[in-house]
This record gives structure tokens, sequence and C-alpha cells, in this order.
């Protein structure tokens, strides 16, 4: 029986590198880090709290995310959106997560028989 | 008063570099307000609402390592192995080298050999000390300002001979220079600094003095080179016919002249033996001797012994 810290690492490992294309490609829509967070929770990518909010300034410094303050609702936010950088490494990293996925099928089919 | 929200603020942003310190105050300070009131719109209590919040974004160190892409470890796996494979060398030879150089400086420039192996052994590990500082405070800061090393890429050249089968631990080659050394430095301590004092309370030494001049050094020598085989026997790993021929030698070199001094009388000093009337008692002086080198016989005996079946049962 597997213990439930090993699975738990593995999955950690697994979902790791997804948190950074399911930002790219949320904020295609602008959106403030706590929306963000919601947003992607209810798709099915449960991040943390303490591990998104910095890891969107690390984007922001590489040039993959634009942001601009908005002060027109009750409190500001700082509004986060995809650059035409991030649109280029998000082309290329779905183009990867893509050939993993179709990888991982062939391996499937292809011990299957 | 001082919210807890203000608190966990300013507990982050204290380790934030300070050009980017304002902004991600504003932002974090948003953040979290959206967060407790995601909360509270669910129907939490704010206070409630408040404490899970920051808890769930945890340590205050820990998100501002995270704002600042700061390592939290002192010593990263880009630097560790370096880091480790420098230490090991530095401190399996500089300490002992400036420990003994320090030790023979003492005894033969201060004239002091009493004093000499204590501070040999003090000096050799504060140098290994200021060596595990230096060394590690300086991959700290590599670790910190991620300078490339830029060293050769490890190659299958580099690796080592296969290992050799241990049969001599590093506990026992420790434990037999520990002993090794005890004697040795009971030479000198017994002549300065005995626990037996004379009628005028001035020390007595417990051998004879007029041995510093003929068996003393001879002595000492060979415990010294019973050092080394104990080295080099860890360095070979097991014993081996040519060691134990040397261990054999140097067991007689110190066994046959103790052997020799007790038997002749000669071995302990004549004021200790003039200041004990019990050792003057007819027979207690005979008896005393006979045991001493029965003791000193078995000693060499047993250690000469096992070291003859170690080697047979190794190259059988």
């Amino acid at each position: 029986m597997v213990s439930d810290d090993v699975l738990r690492t593995h999955l950690q490992e697994l979902r790791r590198g997804t948190v950074v294309v399911a930002s790219l490609l949320a904020l295609r829509r602008p959106d403030y880090g706590y929306a963000l967070l919601q947003r992607l929770a209810a798709h099915g990518f449960p991040v943390d709290a303490n591990t998104l909010y910095p890891l969107l300034r690390r984007l922001e410094e590489q040039g993959l995310l634009t942001s601009e303050w908005n002060t027109e609702e009750s409190r500001p936010r700082k509004f986060y959106r995809t650059s035409a950088d991030g649109e280029t490494v998000l082309g290329r990293l779905l183009d990867d997560l893509a050939a993993v996925q179709t990888s991982v099928t062939r391996l499937i089919q292809g011990v299957e028989q | 008063m001082i919210s807890l929200t203000d608190r966990y603020l300013a507990a982050t942003l204290r380790t934030v570099p300070a050009p980017r310190r304002a902004e991600i105050a504003d932002e974090l300070r948003a953040s979290i307000a959206d967060m407790i009131e995601g909360r509270t719109a669910a129907g939490q209590d704010t206070t409630a609402a408040e404490r899970e919040v920051l808890t769930e974004l945890g340590h205050p160190d820990r998100l501002a390592a995270r704002y600042a892409d700061r390592p939290l470890q002192l010593i990263g796996p880009t630097y560790y192995l370096v880091w480790w494979s420098l230490l090991r060398r530095l401190l399996t030879i500089i300490p002992a080298l400036v420990g003994v150089a320090v030790g023979v400086l003492k005894a033969t420039v201060e004239a002091q050999p009493h004093e000499a192996i204590g501070a040999g052994i003090a000096t050799a590990f504060e140098v290994g000390v200021q060596i595990v500082f230096w060394v590690t405070v300086s991959f700290a800061v590599l670790e910190r300002t991620r300078t490339p090393l830029d060293l050769p890429e490890w190659s299958v050249d580099q690796l080592p001979d296969a290992p050799v089968e241990r049969d001599v631990t590093l506990t026992d080659t420790c434990a037999s220079i520990a002993f090794l050394l005890l004697t040795l430095a009971f030479l000198p301590w017994q002549h300065y600094r005995s626990w037996v004092s004379d009628a005028d309370g001035d020390n007595l030494p417990i051998l004879d003095p007029a041995l510093w001049t003929s068996w003393l050094p001879v002595l000492a020598a060979v415990l010294v080179a019973s050092i080394g085989l104990e080295i080099v026997k860890h360095r070979t790993g097991r014993w081996t016919w040519p060691l134990v021929g040397v261990n054999v030698v140097l067991n007689l070199a110190f066994a046959l002249p103790v052997g020799y001094l007790l038997l002749t009388d000669r071995l302990l000093n004549p004021a200790l033996v003039e200041r004990f009337a019990w050792l003057r008692e007819d027979g207690n002086m005979d008896m005393s001797t006979n045991v001493a080198v029965v003791v000193v016989a078995t000693i060499s005996i047993w250690d000469i012994t096992e070291s003859v079946v170690k080697a047979r049962r190794h190259n059988r």
C-alpha cells in the first residue's frame, strides 16, 4: 500500500508546472490575485495563495505578465494580464503539455498491445 | 489597535527588498482583504476569518522568501557536493598539520614538552572549527548571490577505485590512537604533575627521571610509530602481513624495554620507592614488578595475536 505522503508528493510534482500554464491561460482575461485564485480553483487548479501571489509577481518580472492598478472599485487592486511574450511562452508550454499527453497515450497503447 | 493583518504585513515586508516593498504591501493587503471578504460573505465571523486567512498564508518569512525568490536553505543542491568535498579535503589535512606543527614548536622552541600535546590538540580543533565556519559562510554567500562556479563537469574518470573490504573501522582506529596519545601524554605528565609529592610537597615523578636521557625517548618514539601504524592500517582497510610484521616489531620494541627496566628495578623513580614504605616491605616490590611484567606481556601478546588472526582470516 502506497502511503498518502508518497502519493501527495508525486501529485505535487506533476501539478507544479501546470500552475504557470493555468495562470497564463486564465490571465488572457485580466484579473487580480484573489479572483484568479478562485477562478483556477473552480476550473480544477487548486493553488495555495502563498504560492500564487509570489508567482504572479515573478511572472511579471519575467515579462510574461503585465499589470495595472484598478482604483475604480471599493479597494485598489492590481490586475494582471498575459503579455505578448507570455502568450509566446504559453504557446510553447501548451504544445509541450499536448506532447506529453500524446506520448502518455501512445505509451499506454504500446503497453497494452 | 494594530490589526493582525498589519502585524502580518510588517513581518512579511521586513525582509522583502526595499524598492518593491510598498507595492507588495498594497497588493498583499488587498489580497488579504479579498480573502477575508470571501470568507465573511460565506457567513464567517471577521476575526476568525482573518486568523484563518493569515494562517493559510503561512510563516511571514517563508512568504517573503517566495516574493524575493530567496533560498530557504543555507547551501542548496547546486553547491552542496562541492562544499562537502572541499570541507572533507581541508579537514583531513590542515588541522592535523597545524596541530603537529604547534605541538612541535611548543616542545622544542618553547621547551615545554608537557604542554605540547594539549596545545597541539587545542590548536587542531580550533583550526578545524575555523575551516568549517569560513567555508560554510562562503558557500552560503555563493548560494545567495547565485554565483556560477564553472567547475569541470563530473566524468567517469573521477570514479574512485572499488572500495576494499574494511576490517578496520574508524571507531577502532580512533580509540587506538586516543589510547596511544594518552600513553604518550602520560610520559611528560607524570614527570611534571604526578599525583605524588615528596616530603617538601614538591612533585615526585613516578618514572625514574634518569630514563629521560636513555629509554623514555625510545618508548615515546615507539608510541609515535604505533600511531603511524594505526593510520596506515586504517588507510589500507585491513591487516596485511607487512603491517603485522611492523606491529610485532613495535610491540616488542615497547614491551621488551619496559619489561627489562621493570625486572632490573630501573623503571620507577627511586625517590618514589623511598617515599612509600609499603613498596620497601619484604617481597612487595617483587610482587608488583611481576604483576606489571605479566600485564605488559599479556597486552603485547594479545595485540600481536589479534593482528595475526585478522591477517590470516583475510588472506585465506
